[in-house]
């Protein structure tokens, strides 16, 4: 008997050359609840927008019920029977739960919105499935966890039966959490069929029949949950990456710059993400931060650079404190910032190269002398850090929305990297960028690391983490699960334990190498 | 730099592009509607050069264009939809004229103080709707039209029962007195004295000119030299950008409503204390939005607002020659107008035009991400 | 003194008038709430209504026929909405800036085409321009207070009030009411559920052009059967600013156009006073930037207020569980 999805030998390449499917060969069996696992980037979320409809595949063939199927949009593949939610909710906040729920494809009598069939409507769907709701509510009054179940209505209604569920939980509470996967076993117990994406291997004990691990791009297997152990997982989620090279001279580690106490953030949604970090950051050593995703690392890093307000604790640079200040007093308390978003935050597209470079120095001399900036200080300025970092452009006079990718990652590198911060905070400063600039980049955190600067590097690439860092941290679930004080004589194998939750040292074990 | 140029030359071919198109559909309506289509377009076209009074006018109506231009440009180029200039000028003019008017003081302090005021109240009557808008996040485009509605009500309170005389009959001031009176532009020097006659007599060019060519540089060297001007930018570019590096964008938001009210205040005080030389109802009869015009022409670029003032200017005295030496009516001119401001931000229609013409002389194609750029 | 301001204001004429003085407010008004919810300020209803006063006198006076007259003024306006739909949309336009244009066009326009067919650059005075009727309304009109109220209003007015109801209705009760809201609230979201977010937006300028046009009508062929030069004075951003201060709702909307032309009727009669009809003139205005203000702090609360509700709960819990 044929599966009720199969997905065969899928490639996808993007136009900018990155290959996010190597291959994939993926099957789901009817009334199964199937966890979809792998790190950030290891391809799961496009093999499910391939489902979806939402990307084209490059090669490969789809067979729903054993027919071949070729989805040119959502709706194709809604028609289908597939339905997806989506991380960030698609819903209007002011409208009810019920007219969520039916939006686009409403009930009429005589032409008017049929408000009462489109509450009964949700109402069956609710008991049908257990997914708690109130159908009179208006959305921006109701919870995030309802907002979910919401979402998942939507899709019902449109007549789903396979259900693709994007890390469905990152945004939940624990309390929550629990709910949804109660939902999740009625909906299948009803005939339908889960396809849940996670990077929590306790979530895929709990919830699933049979799981997949992807890596790079390519399934790495897949086995009935019963079979699998966490550990198992684990190890085919890390792997065995080759080793970057870097030379990294041995180098004492000097003052505290960065200290953290008990730091503490709530999202305005009610999420504990930041739940009590402490640690320190010395001068003339990179602490690289490793942990999947999602666990609070975007978070910590904004807290720390001003760009969102901590619920509690504090934080010192040089004793200056940090927390809940300007981003201005906090650059001026000596930190840079490589964001990890960097197209939205770290650059202004409009603005011109040499533009770009200043946005943290033009109040100072020598940019500024008296009421002026001075242009040609600006100009001189430019050029100096286009050559040394360089970036490929004509001149420090164009805009950086003219430059390419790798060259506009450039830009923001050659200005932090050239604050000589006290403490430099670099979030994925890697990701997206072609080998080349990698290298780079790498070559550059380390430089700083010589001179004498406090690194924080935060990044996903467990590789890059553990190659750069001279000691390293892991946080789960807004925690610092393990320290590792000599990041050389970790294996990556011990560290993904930690990032998967399934280790963790005690405080008194972690106090002495924070 | 020569990717600069050349999207410096793109930029004025577009506004010239749309100026043209617009000019040969007014010529079209001239046909349409005049018996002697080739005469009117002629005194709307070559008028403002005919005569020395109505050279007098198109100077005039530029400088007040001017600087009016640049106070939209200012706060337009930090993409703060501030349409209060009108209100701030309303409101200078107001105040200067006051002075002006009751002000016992001697020429050379009673002017410039004057003109100090309407800058003040215009300051003033642009942080409002900035503080607003930076703190409260109160659409700007809704408090600044309430703004200026208010200011026009002050001003025709004060207008009408405070400085009107009791015994006028219309809503008007007494005329200024010499001493409330911007002096004219030609020094007051003997070997000078027939030339500024003849500028007095027929013209109201008053020293508003080198006011306004200072306003100018000041405005351009504000932007684009200080740290202001530095911040305002970024924020116009990208404002999360601006937050991440460090830039107090609420401040800077609020200064960028109130330095351009400083703008549009002196040019209320130029209506008063210059071309009218009293204060009437409806003295601004919606400069402010034409100011709108002028700033959008010059790309919100502080060295092209007098350009774009004078070519405007220009457009407006022609159309009053032409109405009144031909039968078309010099609201020909507005429609004119439209269709530039149409043109000019129709994003899809001139770099279409563009796009092919760069394409057949220049085969490379451009780089990918500039498009994501936008 | 203030006995006879106070008995002006509660004598029947007085509320007749102000519903007479609103009506050119409500109409743009609604125009303007539907495009606004469809996430498009429709800045230009003010040259909407001035096309469309034009067109009517026009049509009307070389046809002899009022609902010629009303038809042709209504799609004239119709043509300057979509005109700035398709800048917007289609060519992208800045919708402020094409905006702006369509009031400057309109105002340019009117006066340039009324010299044409005139000569008069002032007022429509020489064309023979139609009234729409007056509507006197069996056994109510009888009745002593009520009856002035009431009745022996342009059908405008009562238009006014039931458009209200009837664009209340599509709002929320149709399907396509709840599209263009939801189009303006996350045009994302609707585009995700098959919703054209492009021809959502083009309607609801559509529909704002009809009923901005319908104000501009009943300036030019109701009390007034000519047109005047600017005779729109601001009513359209009167209009628009009353949907802010009614809150987006369409009866908010109308309520907050009411009340504008409450203290419209009022400041003319302190006219006859020697209270200035400025300061109470600018009542409305005033109340306008307030209610900016107001519901900005009211957001803002409301989000505190609920980021501490969840961090509060999340800290009970905590502790509950011991973690």
């Amino acid at each position: 008997m044929a599966a009720l999805v199969e997905m065969d030998q899928i490639v996808k390449i993007y136009p900018n050359g990155v290959v996010a499917n190597d291959g994939v060969t993926f099957s789901v069996e009817r009334g199964e609840i199937h966890a979809l696992v792998g790190e950030n980037g290891a391809g799961k979320t496009t093999l499910m927008k391939i489902l979806y409809g939402e990307e084209r595949p490059t090669a490969g063939v789809i067979r729903v019920n054993g027919k071949p199927v070729h989805f040119h949009s959502p709706h194709d593949a809604i028609r289908a029977g597939i339905g997806m939610v989506h991380q960030n909710f698609m819903q209007v906040p002011s409208l009810t739960v019920a007219e969520n729920v039916v939006l686009g494809k409403e009930p009429t009598r005589q032409g008017l919105l049929d408000r009462k069939a489109a509450i009964r409507i949700t109402e069956e769907l609710s008991r049908q499935y257990g997914l708690k709701v109130d159908p009179e509510a208006t959305i921006d009054s109701v919870n995030v966890g309802m907002r979910q179940r919401v979402e998942i209505l939507k899709i019902l209604y449109r007549g789903a039966e396979i259900l693709i569920l994007d890390e469905p939980t990152a945004v939940l509470t624990p309390q929550e959490t629990t709910e949804l996967f109660k939902s999740i076993r009625a909906l299948v117990k009803q005939g339908k069929t889960v396809i849940f994406i996670t990077h929590k291997l306790r979530e895929v004990k709990e919830i699933s029949d049979r799981v997949t691990v992807m890596r790079g791009g390519r399934v790495m297997g897949t086995l009935p949950t019963s079979e699998a152990t966490r550990e198992g997982l684990a190890r085919m989620m890390v792997g065995r990456d080759v080793f970057l090279e870097v030379s990294k001279p041995p180098r004492e580690r000097g003052p505290k710059v960065l200290e953290v106490r008990d730091l503490t953030y709530v999202s305005e949604t009610g999420r504990y993400v930041l739940r009590g970090l402490s640690f320190n950051v010395y001068a003339g050593e990179i602490l690289g931060v490793a942990g999947v995703e999602g666990n609070g690392q975007t978070e910590l890093v904004e807290v720390l650079t001003g760009l969102r307000p901590a619920t509690g604790g504090e934080a010192k640079v040089m004793g200056v404190p940090i927390l809940n200040r300007p981003p201005r007093a906090v650059r001026l308390a000596g930190v840079a910032h490589i964001p990890e978003d960097r197209l939205t935050n770290g650059l202004a597209l409009e603005a011109t190269i040499n533009e770009n470079l200043i946005v943290d120095r033009y109040f100072r001399p020598p940019f500024r002398r008296g009421m002026f900036i001075v242009n040609q200080v600006v100009r001189h300025h430019g050029q100096k850090l286009i050559e040394t970092f360089d970036i490929r452009t004509p001149s420090g006079d164009v805009t950086v929305a003219s430059l390419s990718g790798g060259n506009m990652q450039k830009v923001i590198l050659a200005r932090e990297f050239s604050s000589q911060p006290q403490l430099l905070i670099a979030a994925q400063p890697t990701r997206g960028v072609d080998v080349g600039a990698t290298e780079f980049i790498r070559q550059q955190l380390v430089e700083q690391r010589n001179r004498g600067t406090a690194v924080l590097l935060v990044s996903a690439d467990l590789a890059e983490v553990m190659s750069l860092s001279d000691r390293l941290v892991v946080m789960y679930e807004g925690q610092i699960t393990g320290v590792f004080p000599d990041a050389s004589k970790a294996t990556e194998e011990d560290i993904g334990y930690y990032m998967l939750g399934i280790k963790r040292q005690s405080p008194e074990e972690m106090e002495a190498y924070l | 730099m020569n990717l600069l140029r050349k999207s410096a030359v793109r930029e004025f071919l577009r506004i010239v592009i749309a100026v043209s198109a617009a000019l040969i559909l007014g010529f079209v309506i001239t046909l349409l509607v005049s018996k002697q289509p080739l005469e009117a377009y002629r005194a709307f076209l070559l008028g403002p050069l005919s005569r020395f009074n109505r050279f007098g006018d198109w100077i005039e109506e530029s400088i007040t264009l001017t600087l009016v231009g640049l106070a939209v440009a200012l706060v337009f180029k930090s993409k703060q939809f501030s349409l209060g200039a009108e209100g701030q000028i309303l409101l200078g003019a107001l105040v200067s004229g006051s002075i002006a008017l009751f002000v016992p003081l001697p020429g050379y302090l009673r002017v410039p103080l004057g003109l100090l005021a309407a800058m003040g109240v215009g300051f003033l009557w642009g942080y409002l709707p900035g503080y607003l808008k930076a703190h409260l996040n109160a659409n700007e485009i809704v408090s600044t039209l309430m703004l200026n509605t208010i200011a026009l009500k002050i001003y025709d309170y004060f207008l009408i029962f405070h400085i009107k005389p009791p015994n006028a009959g219309y809503n008007a001031s007494e005329t200024f007195t010499k001493d409330g009176i911007l002096p004219s532009f030609v020094p007051a020097l003997p070997f000078l004295a027939d030339i500024r006659a003849r500028f007095m007599s027929q013209t109201n060019i008053s020293i508003m000119l080198y006011l306004a060519i200072i306003a100018f540089l000041v405005a351009y060297y504000l932007m684009y030299r200080t740290p202001f001007g530095y911040e305002l930018r970024m924020i116009g570019a990208n404002i999360k950008f601006a937050h991440y590096g460090g830039i107090n964008v609420k401040r800077t938001i609020i200064l960028a409503f109130a330095v351009s009210g400083i703008f549009a205040g002196l040019a209320g005080a130029h209506l008063a204390m210059g071309i009218h030389t009293k204060l009437i109802q409806n003295i601004s009869l919606g400069i402010g939005f034409e100011g709108i015009v002028v700033a959008l022409m010059a790309r919100n670029n502080p060295l092209f607002v007098p350009l774009s003032a004078l070519a405007y200017g220009y457009l407006r005295a022609g159309a009053d020659i032409m109405e009144r030496s031909s039968d078309v009516s010099r609201e020909m001119v507005l429609v004119i107008q439209a269709l530039i401001i149409l043109l000019v931000t129709a994003e899809r229609v001139l770099p279409v035009i563009q796009q092919r013409v760069a394409a057949r002389r220049n085969p490379q194609p451009a780089p990918s991400l500039a498009e994501g750029g936008e | 003194m203030w006995e006879l301001v106070l008995r002006g204001i509660f004598s029947a004429l007085f509320v007749a008038s102000v519903l007479r003085i609103s009506t050119p407010l409500i109409l743009p008004a609604l125009g303007g709430l539907i495009s606004e919810l469809s996430g498009a300020t429709n800045i230009a209803l003010e040259g909407i209504m001035l096309v469309a006063a034009f067109t009517g006198v026009v049509i009307s006076a070389y046809t002899q026929s009022v609902w010629l007259g009303v038809i042709a003024g209504m799609l004239s306006g119709v043509l300057v909405a979509g005109i700035l739909a398709y800048f917007h949309l289609y060519l992208k336009a800045d919708l402020i800036l094409a905006g702006i244009a369509l009031n400057i066009m309109a105002t340019g326009g009117t006066i340039f085409l009324l010299y044409v067919l005139t000569g008069d650059k002032g007022s429509s005075s020489t064309l023979a321009s139609k009234a729409v009727p007056v509507v006197n309304i069996p056994i109510i009109k009888d009745i002593p207070v009520l009856g002035t109220i009431l009745s022996g209003h342009n059908i405008f007015t009562y238009l006014a009030f039931i458009l209200t109801w009837l664009v209340s209705v599509f709002l929320y009760r149709t399907p396509q009411g709840v599209h263009l809201r939801a189009v303006g609230e996350n045009p994302e979201a609707a585009a995700s559920l098959g919703i054209d977010v492009r021809r959502v937006r083009l309607g609801a300028l559509l529909l704002s052009g009809v009923l901005a046009s319908l104000g501009g009508l009943n300036l030019s062929m109701a009390y007034l059967t000519l047109f005047q030069r600017e005779m729109t004075a601001g009513r359209g951003f009167i209009a628009l600013a009353a949907v802010f201060l009614g809150g987006r709702t369409p009866w908010g909307t109308l309520i907050a156009a009411v009340l504008f032309g409450f203290f419209d009727a009022l400041s003319n009669q302190l006219g006859s006073l020697a209270i200035p009809s400025q300061w109470v003139q600018m009542i409305p205005y005033v109340a306008t930037v307030l209610a900016l203000v107001v519901y900005s702090l009211r957001q803002r609360a409301q989000a505190i207020e609920r980021t501490r509700r969840f961090q509060e709960k999340h800290l009970a819990e905590t502790h509950a569980t011991g973690d």
